[in-house]
């Protein structure tokens, strides 16, 4: 409501009025110009290799997504001030992604939980550890009276020695449920690659192909491994034979953006797209040996007509795609979450993964995987599925005890699945948490967790590229708060209470990793190194690169029952809730630069916003900056309106990451958060949850709001400030 | 300057040495006293920074007396702030130096007294930051004191008239105090009269 504040009360807000003093500038901890403020301690001992003011790298492994890229942490005078890429990784060779940079601001963030926290009449009080680990004693400790069936840890993706140490803590109690959930995931992919070519990550060699087909996956900013396709990426584009990129998609994304033919399709029928396609593809001479009867009698049901009458994209503009792709050999053709997200979710995806089986991509830019040696260390990537499990489960009171780490889902569950109303139907929940965030609110009991710049741990992304590498993180600095405790070190003591004999022996997780690393040794390769060694060259390079076994791709048919969905006249768009490289699915929304950098295409800041395309906009009398709400059948969200073309007519898209009712102060109360009012669909085969399927109305509210974004406008308003040329003209003029 | 010479020289040549060596010491004293005269006036083609700054007293939880450990007992200031040579910023002496010395030394003084305790609770006094710069600002003390002690090899143990360029005269202080403006005009000016890299991107980066 800038607009309307008075420049007086804008001075009085920001403390500049009349009256407002400045305080703070006598703390001991101030940081000041000013003579004899600021403190500057010196070492009681030096450390030999230790001088003021000369940085050290470090090697670890990054958490921001679960990508698990490696990273170099510049460290100072005891302190991480820097992130960077580590060369040496396969997954991101030296590259970071501004959610990587941004990681210091979680390990520097002023509202972390710094101490235990007990629930008690009704309110979270701070206790003790020893208080804590009392009551884990008698709650799931060895002489607790406990139903193990009734024991669940809630995680996100959770690899390396994490997973195996909740396996084990799992093991110990007797229990098998592990809920593990991600908003943004790509397990409908996972799960066609499994059934179709037995393989549930292949590698994707952008950097092979000629043409990149891409149905919503945004592979440069959201989608499985983006700073390693970003790096492929740029090799595609850098070869000789410049790489083309067709994006197809609902609402534009970072990738989309980068694309050379931009195409908005009517949401939820990319499926019908890719099977006219195929239909084109046959009719013009592309070989369909490899594919069945069965599935060719399913192609040519999907002429071009027909299918320009479903996507709403024009015959041409289908012919034109489908030219360049048997013109441009080898493609690649990936499907992204916005495809992944409906009802006929797992369809739509295998009839585009059969594109690359019909143009033969399979084996040249989509590789079979390495099998990595150690199955309990693979990701056990999260999904959506599992919170629909979980919720299930609680509804149904099936839980006494349940561990929360990485996780957060009464932020990110949908009202329709009633899980704040029903949270408290577990007796006893402890949340594993860094930050004040919703599921923390909700807990018994708030275990501080490190930040994972002062934490240990492996990291086994679901997605491997040539070289197999588990990544290693280590402390890049002492705790900043001495309270807090490693997820590791947790787990360990947990595990020492039902277990004295085998566990007790471990202090920490550091004993641990030392140990399990001793026995990993010969099975990756590293047998003819002491322990000492194996252990050293893993923290010095932050990885253990593993030589894995190709997996070998075999062609299973699946026939994709490709449906397209029914009008809604009640709710005539759809809830487009994109993700976006910054806030992600909201767990980087207390982190100022990520709020501060602006979407990478409405260059919006620190808010929420409703993307709507122009007509769409005119038909329903909405102006850019209008506040409209967006209602589905399960709330109502009020939010400012943004017009943009780069969105199809039928798509209503709200950015995730915002919306928080918790999670500190720069996320608490800002934006709306979308999916909160998404309607409980299912993919069929998967039972994930289909996110983009959500049918919403729009109309106003007769509110007006100031939107912040950068630049502004989207015009030069005639005055050619960035000139351009098209590439006929630089062709002809050789750029002169 | 000569006096400098003649210390190397005294050191080179030792009164200790074989004779052989002797004389091929003497024949590198001769070398190096040309070499010193044809750079002659060296200490004078450096133009110290002008201008000063009315610097408040700070409160410290020793009352360190530079002048004592400068003046009287002629300790280099490099001794104590080791890290000047090395590193972007000096540093404050780990309190284990502190303690080398003041184990013996003055032990009956209520300040080594104090300092004593400190050390004995494993702590290192928080001292109050005199001398900074903002952090757009990449001031490295190694890189000046290469120009304008060790690459004109001024002697090393008149090192505290060039800290003086930007502290004062430490040996006149107790607790030190900033008596210098250290701010761009002022590093400027002495960057445009001796040569100083004058490159945004030197500084701010």
């Amino acid at each position: 409501m800038i607009g309307k504040m008075k420049r007086r009360d804008f001075l009085k807000a920001l403390g500049l009025g009349g009256t407002a003093t400045l305080v703070g500038c006598d703390l001991p901890t101030t940081v000041t110009l000013e003579e004899g403020k600021e403190d500057v301690v010196s070492y009681l001992l030096p450390e030999e290799y230790a001088i003021p003011g000369i940085a050290v790298w470090y090697a670890s492994t990054c958490t921001q997504c679960t990508a698990g890229c490696g990273i170099h942490g510049r460290v100072r005078e005891g302190r991480v001030l820097k992130i960077e890429g580590n060369p040496e990784a396969p997954i991101n060779v030296g590259k970071t992604c501004q959610m990587g940079q941004a990681g210091l601001q979680g390990h520097y963030n002023p509202d972390r939980i710094t101490a235990p926290m007990v629930r008690e009449g009704g309110r979270l009080v701070p206790t003790t550890w020893e208080k804590a680990q009392a009551l884990l004693s008698e709650k799931v400790g060895a002489k607790s009276t406990l139903n193990a069936d009734r024991v669940a840890w809630f995680t996100g993706t959770l690899s390396g020695h994490q997973r195996a140490l909740v396996n084990n803590h799992l093991d110990a109690v007797g229990s098998k449920l592990h809920f593990a959930h991600e908003v943004v995931n790509a397990n409908v992919w996972q799960a066609v690659s499994r059934d179709m070519l037995d393989d549930p990550m292949p590698r994707i060699r952008l950097d092979k192909a000629k043409l990149i087909l891409s149905f919503g996956a945004d592979f440069l900013a959201t989608w499985v491994s983006p700073v390693h396709f970003a790096g492929q990426y740029s090799k595609f584009r850098t070869a000789a034979d410049r790489g083309a990129l067709i994006q197809v998609e609902s609402k534009m994304s970072m990738t989309g953006g980068s694309a050379d033919l931009w195409v908005a399709i009517r949401p939820g029928t990319e499926g019908a797209l890719a099977l006219g396609l195929a239909n084109y593809l046959v009719a013009n001479g592309v070989n369909a040996a490899a594919l069945t009867a069965e599935v060719r009698d399913k192609i040519a049901a999907y002429d071009v007509q027909k299918v320009a009458g479903i996507t709403g994209i024009a015959t041409a503009q289908i012919e034109r795609i489908g030219k360049a792709l048997k013109a441009r050999s080898p493609s690649v053709v990936l499907a992204g979450a916005s495809v992944e997200g409906q009802a006929q979710g797992y369809e739509s995806v295998a009839a585009i993964m059969l594109l690359n089986v019909l143009l033969g991509n399979i084996g040249t830019t989509i590789e079979p995987s390495g099998k990595f040696p150690f199955p309990q260390l693979e990701a056990k990537s999260g999904g959506t599925g599992d919170l629909l499990a979980f919720t299930k489960a609680v509804e149904q009171k099936q839980l006494d005890v349940v561990f929360f780490y990485g996780a957060n889902p009464l932020y990110s569950a949908p009202a329709a699945l009633k899980l704040d109303e029903q949270i408290n139907n577990i007796p006893f929940k402890v949340v594993l948490a860094q930050f004040p965030d919703e599921t923390a609110m909700h807990a018994d009991l708030v275990l501080p967790v490190s930040s994972y710049l002062e934490d240990w741990g492996t990291h086994v992304a679901a997605y491997q590229p040539e070289q197999n590498q588990m990544g290693v993180q280590q402390p890049l600095m002492q705790k900043l708060y001495g309270d807090t405790r490693g997820f590791g070190d947790v787990v360990v003591s947990l595990l020492a209470l039902r277990n004295t004999a085998q566990w007790g022996a471990f202090t920490d997780s550091y004993g641990y990793l030392k140990n399990v690393f001793a026995t990993m040794k010969a099975g990756v390769g590293a047998g003819a190194l002491s322990n000492d060694e194996f252990w050293n060259n893993s923290l010095q390079t932050g990885m253990v690169k593993v030589d894995a076994p190709a997996r070998k791709h075999t062609l299973k048919p699946v026939v994709p029952n490709v449906a397209t969905n029914a009008p809604d006249a009640g709710f005539p768009y759809y809830l487009v809730p994109s993700p976006r490289m910054g806030l992600f699915d909201g767990r980087h929304a207390n982190l100022p630069w990520l709020q501060e950098s602006p979407d990478q295409i409405a260059k919006v800041v620190w808010d929420s916003w409703a993307e709507i395309h122009p007509s769409t906009a005119d038909k329903l009398g909405i102006a850019h900056g209008d506040v409209i709400k967006v209602e589905s059948e399960h709330g109502a969200l009020e939010v400012k309106a943004y017009l943009i073309k780069g969105i199809h007519p039928d798509a209503i898209s709200i950015p995730l990451g915002q919306g928080h009712t918790e999670y500190g102060r720069y996320a608490k109360n800002r934006g709306v958060n979308p999916l909160k009012i998404l309607k409980r669909i299912t993919d069929a085969k998967t039972g994930e949850l289909a996110m983009y399927a959500t049918r919403v109305k729009v109309s106003k509210t007769g509110k007006q709001d100031v939107i912040i974004r950068l630049g502004h406008s989207d015009t030069q308003h005639g005055r050619r400030l960035a000139r351009t040329v098209s590439v006929d003209v630089l062709k002809r003029t050789k750029g002169a | 300057m000569v006096r400098w010479v003649n210390k190397q020289v005294a050191e080179i040549a030792g009164a200790t040495a074989p004779r052989a060596l002797r004389h091929v010491s003497w024949i590198a004293a001769v070398a190096l006293m040309w070499a010193a005269s044809s750079s002659a006036g060296f200490a004078q083609d450096i133009v110290p920074p002008v201008g000063l700054h009315q610097g408040e007293d700070v409160v410290q939880p020793i009352e360190f007396p530079h002048n004592i450990h400068v003046e009287v007992n002629k300790i280099n200031c490099m001794y104590c702030h080791t890290y000047a040579r090395r590193s972007k910023v000096a540093g404050i002496p780990p309190t284990s130096k502190c303690i080398g010395c003041h184990k013996i030394i003055a032990t009956d003084k209520p300040r080594i007294q104090k300092l004593t305790e400190y050390w004995q609770k494993g702590e290192s006094p928080k001292w109050k930051k005199v001398h900074d710069v903002p952090d757009y600002v990449h001031f490295t003390h190694e890189r000046h004191l290469k120009k304008l002690v060790f690459d004109r090899d001024y002697p090393v143990e008149d090192v505290k008239e060039i800290c003086a360029f930007c502290h004062g005269q430490l040996k006149e202080m107790t607790v030190a105090k900033k008596v210098k403006p250290l701010n761009m005009g002022w590093c400027v000016s002495c960057h445009e009269k001796n040569g100083g890299p004058s490159d945004c991107w030197k500084c701010h980066k």
